[in-house]
């Protein structure tokens, strides 16, 4: 693979590479920002472009546009408290407080500073190990991935802030709106009460703006006029000093190594990584205690993870010719109408291309910072307009963005109620978190135990037993609940010892 | 307002509503891909579309609604006004099987066939690793150790999944074998890859993602790429479950008036014997497969009858 770099570099250096890469890379970042379109939607609505593209240009468009999206998913989340997508829903529970306080500059620096390292790290893992990592993907099958969503709902409990049992409630609801639609082993139609629009469920994300978004446009409105919190003040992008690092590399870098493994493993996606990342983050980092109020280790540990996804979910993808994901699989759908046949032997018989790719993928992660920071110049002005008018384009930007992705009136009402739903659960201190995690986590969840239940025929023991990995994550995931009553514990005693 | 206006009025409406229909299209023509862009079907409609545009001089463009495996595009558009100006592109799992196993407002009834595109045989597969060579190597294999064989499918009453139940019950071992359903074929066949499970089955293209040995091929001939792929009925799988096809076409919700099916099949003839549809074609593995309004209609309701055999041995009723 390094052998093709030269090759792969000359195909790079050409003014439509590099253009093709700038201008995706912008319209990625403007996408992902806006509520409600995400990374697959924004990844095909440049798919018609690149049909008219070369091999390799189209591919790094489409790259392009996927790093973007997920890096732009950052803006919204922490300016407006609305997941762009919904792999930055963990950036809001930091990103946002920050905001609030008046620090928006300073939490977009700590998220694009740890967006970029977290990319930068995954392209060149893929550069050296593509092969080897994507034959350890194959090792996880149904049960392993059962294990590891199971890890990722463990971080229920570290978003609930205030009450735990109104934290795990709030997870059960999730899990319980992820059912409603087809069951994923027969297909029949669940609790959808003969309306054919539940078919295929509730739309996610228009349950993840309905709750976020929507809520809070709500909260504001209920308040009066003297008691309205200032909108977040912004005015750019401020990139955290060398000595701000201080203390927080090592979850800079345990975020980016959770990010690419989860990204290489098939079926979890950016969303887990990110989630789980909190959660890694909220047990271990120095400041572990501010986490939920504004933490930066909160947005590092989110978006460094988010970000590193993109590169590991490139991993099977290129070297087994498996889709990752939906977006991975409009990649390799593109390779199809070039005329190139994604599958095993993908890497072997186009070397150059590849190398072009992965190559081109590491220049698209150095371009977020400079990118980043122009858009958001460019945006500043616009999130200074009045709260009247920013809070109406809040819900105009929503709603033009979920009918946009399907067209369904449908999806619009679910996106109404859910943020009707979302504030009364905060006025009852319900966090909202759980329940996103819930959602986003509970399909696989079902999908995998149900496929593993088939595949051992109903011995649940044999999923620890039969299948060591999966065992070792069974471990962690008992380890990740106890620590806290465990630290709790010896916490008190040494308290009452000390008085 | 005067009886004389009133009068023109109702007369040029009149007049406007005859112009119509000559004039058809007046207005873009909507094509609904029924999955997500990006997609097999979303490819197909994007490459179809321009050629079509040509085709019937006006405006054509793509949209996308997906979810429940097609059947909410095909309910919305069921209850569309039936003015050829909104159609779907459905496959044989949206149109034939989903509303056979499955509540949704629509059936063999509810639709104005237009044509159809394209039309792919699937195989029976197997990974290049396991010892199986041929269907009697199965059939041995399954009676020798019942019940430990596992088969995948992209979900319950996919393509997929009918084809792997045609196979297995036409050599009537299945209710011996397990059943694995994945969400999409990406996952299955890399469950196939890893061993997880041990049989597969897709059209052609699919089968070449991965390093996989065909067993059989639900075709009336053998295919020229394997020569050496027996079809479903040499390998002892009886009718009606020896041919499969992933077929797909347009299709209007019912009660289109003669002259716009009219124009809009011959549009889509010509879109699809186009040059620039052909080259798509060839690049994307689609197997063009053109019927007419007629011909289409009747093959469509002949398959909708023909595939509750399949949905009876697949256990989906």
């Amino acid at each position: 693979m390094i052998s093709a770099i030269p090759d792969a570099l000359a195909l790079l250096l050409t003014t439509e590479a590099l253009l093709t890469l700038v201008l995706g890379t912008v319209l990625g970042i403007i996408l992902g920002a806006m509520p409600g379109i995400g990374s697959t939607v924004a990844v095909a609505m440049v798919l018609p472009f690149t049909l008219s593209m070369g091999q390799a240009p189209a591919i790094l468009l489409l790259l392009a546009v996927y790093a973007g999206s997920v890096y732009g998913g950052s803006i919204s989340a922490i300016l407006i408290n609305t997941p762009g997508t919904p792999q930055s829903a963990a950036t809001c529970f930091d990103g946002y407080p920050m905001a609030q306080r008046g620090e928006a500059g300073q939490a977009m620096g700590w998220a694009t500073v740890a967006s970029v390292v977290g990319g930068l790290v995954s392209a060149v893992v893929l550069l050296i190990a593509a092969p080897q990592l994507a034959a350890l993907a194959l090792n996880f099958g149904p049960i392993e991935t059962f294990a590891l969503v199971l890890l990722g709902l463990t971080c229920i409990v570290s978003v609930s802030t205030g009450s735990l049992v109104k934290g795990l409630l709030a997870g059960a609801i999730g899990i319980f709106l992820a059912s409603v639609g087809g069951d994923p082993v027969t297909g029949q139609p669940r609790f959808t009460f003969g309306n054919w629009q539940l078919i295929s469920g509730f739309n996610l994300l228009a349950v993840v703006i309905g709750i976020f978004a929507l809520s809070e446009v709500f909260v504001r409105a209920s308040k009066k006029a003297d008691e309205i919190s200032e909108l977040a003040q912004f005015r750019g992008i401020v990139i955290p000093r060398w000595r701000d690092w201080t203390g927080r590399k090592k979850n800079l870098a345990k975020s980016v190594l959770i990010g690419n493994v989860i990204g290489v493993l098939p079926g979890t996606g950016a969303a887990t990584a990110a989630f789980i990342s909190y959660a890694e983050g909220k047990r271990s980092s120095p400041n572990r205690d501010a986490f939920g109020t504004g933490e930066p280790d909160g947005i590092v540990s989110s978006e460094a993870a988010n970000n590193a996804v993109t590169g590991g979910a490139l991993v099977p993808t290129m070297a087994l010719g498996i889709p990752g994901d939906a977006i991975t699989a409009v990649m390799l759908a593109t390779l199809t109408l070039h005329g190139i046949t994604p599958g095993f032997r993908l890497m072997e018989d186009n070397p150059t291309l590849i190398a072009a790719i992965f190559a081109g993928f590491f220049i698209i992660n150095l371009l977020l910072l400079p990118l980043g920071m122009g858009l958001a110049r460019v945006a500043a002005p616009i999130l200074r307009m009045r709260e009247g008018f920013m809070m109406t384009g809040v819900v105009l930007l929503c709603g033009v963005g979920i009918y946009f992705v399907r067209g369904n009136p449908f999806d619009l009402l679910v996106m109404g109620f859910a943020g009707v739903f979302g504030f009364i659960l905060r006025r009852q201190g319900v966090p909202m978190a759980p329940l996103v995690i819930g959602m986003v986590l509970g399909p696989t969840l079902e999908l995998t135990l149900r496929q593993g239940l088939i595949l051992t025929r109903g011995d649940m023991t044999s999923f620890a037993t039969d299948h060591p990995i999966a065992g070792v994550l069974f471990v962690i995931t008992a380890l990740a609940l106890a620590f806290p009553i465990v630290r709790g514990t010896l916490a008190r005693r040494r308290l009452s010892k000390t008085t | 307002m005067n009886y004389v206006s009133v009068t023109t009025g109702v007369i040029s409406l009149i007049l406007s509503a005859g112009a119509a229909v000559a004039e058809f299209p007046e207005r873009p023509i909507n094509l609904i891909a029924p999955f997500n862009a990006g997609g097999g079907t979303d490819l197909l409609l994007r490459g179809l579309a321009p050629h079509f545009a040509e085709a019937i001089g006006g405006d054509v463009f793509v949209s996308n609604m997906a979810g429940g495996s097609g059947t909410v595009a095909a309910s919305a558009l069921q209850g569309q006004r039936a003015d050829g100006y909104q159609l779907g592109y459905f496959s044989i799992t949206v149109s034939t099987i989903q509303p056979q196993i499955r509540d949704v407002p629509y059936g063999v009834d509810s639709w104005t066939p237009i044509c159809s595109v394209a039309a792919s045989p699937t195989l029976l597969f197997t990974s290049a690793d396991l010892p199986y060579m041929s269907a009697e190597d199965v059939v041995a294999a399954v009676k020798a150790n019942p019940g430990a064989l596992v088969y995948g499918s992209s979900g319950a009453g996919a393509m997929t999944h009918l084809t792997t139940v045609a196979a297995f019950a036409g050599l009537d071992i299945i209710d011996d074998m397990v059943h694995l359903p994945f969400q999409g074929s990406g996952p299955a066949v890399q469950a196939l890859t890893a061993g997880t499970i041990q049989f597969f089955g897709d059209t052609e293209i699919l089968m070449q993602r991965g390093d996989f040995r065909p067993l059989m091929v639900f075709n009336n001939e053998r295919l020229e790429t394997y020569p050496d792929v027996p079809t479903a009925a040499e390998a002892g799988i009886e009718a009606p479950l020896n041919e499969l096809y992933l077929w797909g076409g347009l299709f209007a919700p019912a009660g289109v008036e003669p002259e716009v099916v009219a124009k809009l099949e011959s549009a889509c003839e010509e879109a699809v014997s186009s040059d620039g549809f052909n080259e798509f074609a060839a690049n994307s593995g689609t197997v063009i497969n053109y019927r007419g309004a007629s011909e289409f209609d009747a093959f469509f309701r002949a398959q909708y009858e023909a595939n509750s055999v399949l949905i009876e041995a697949a256990g989906l009723n």
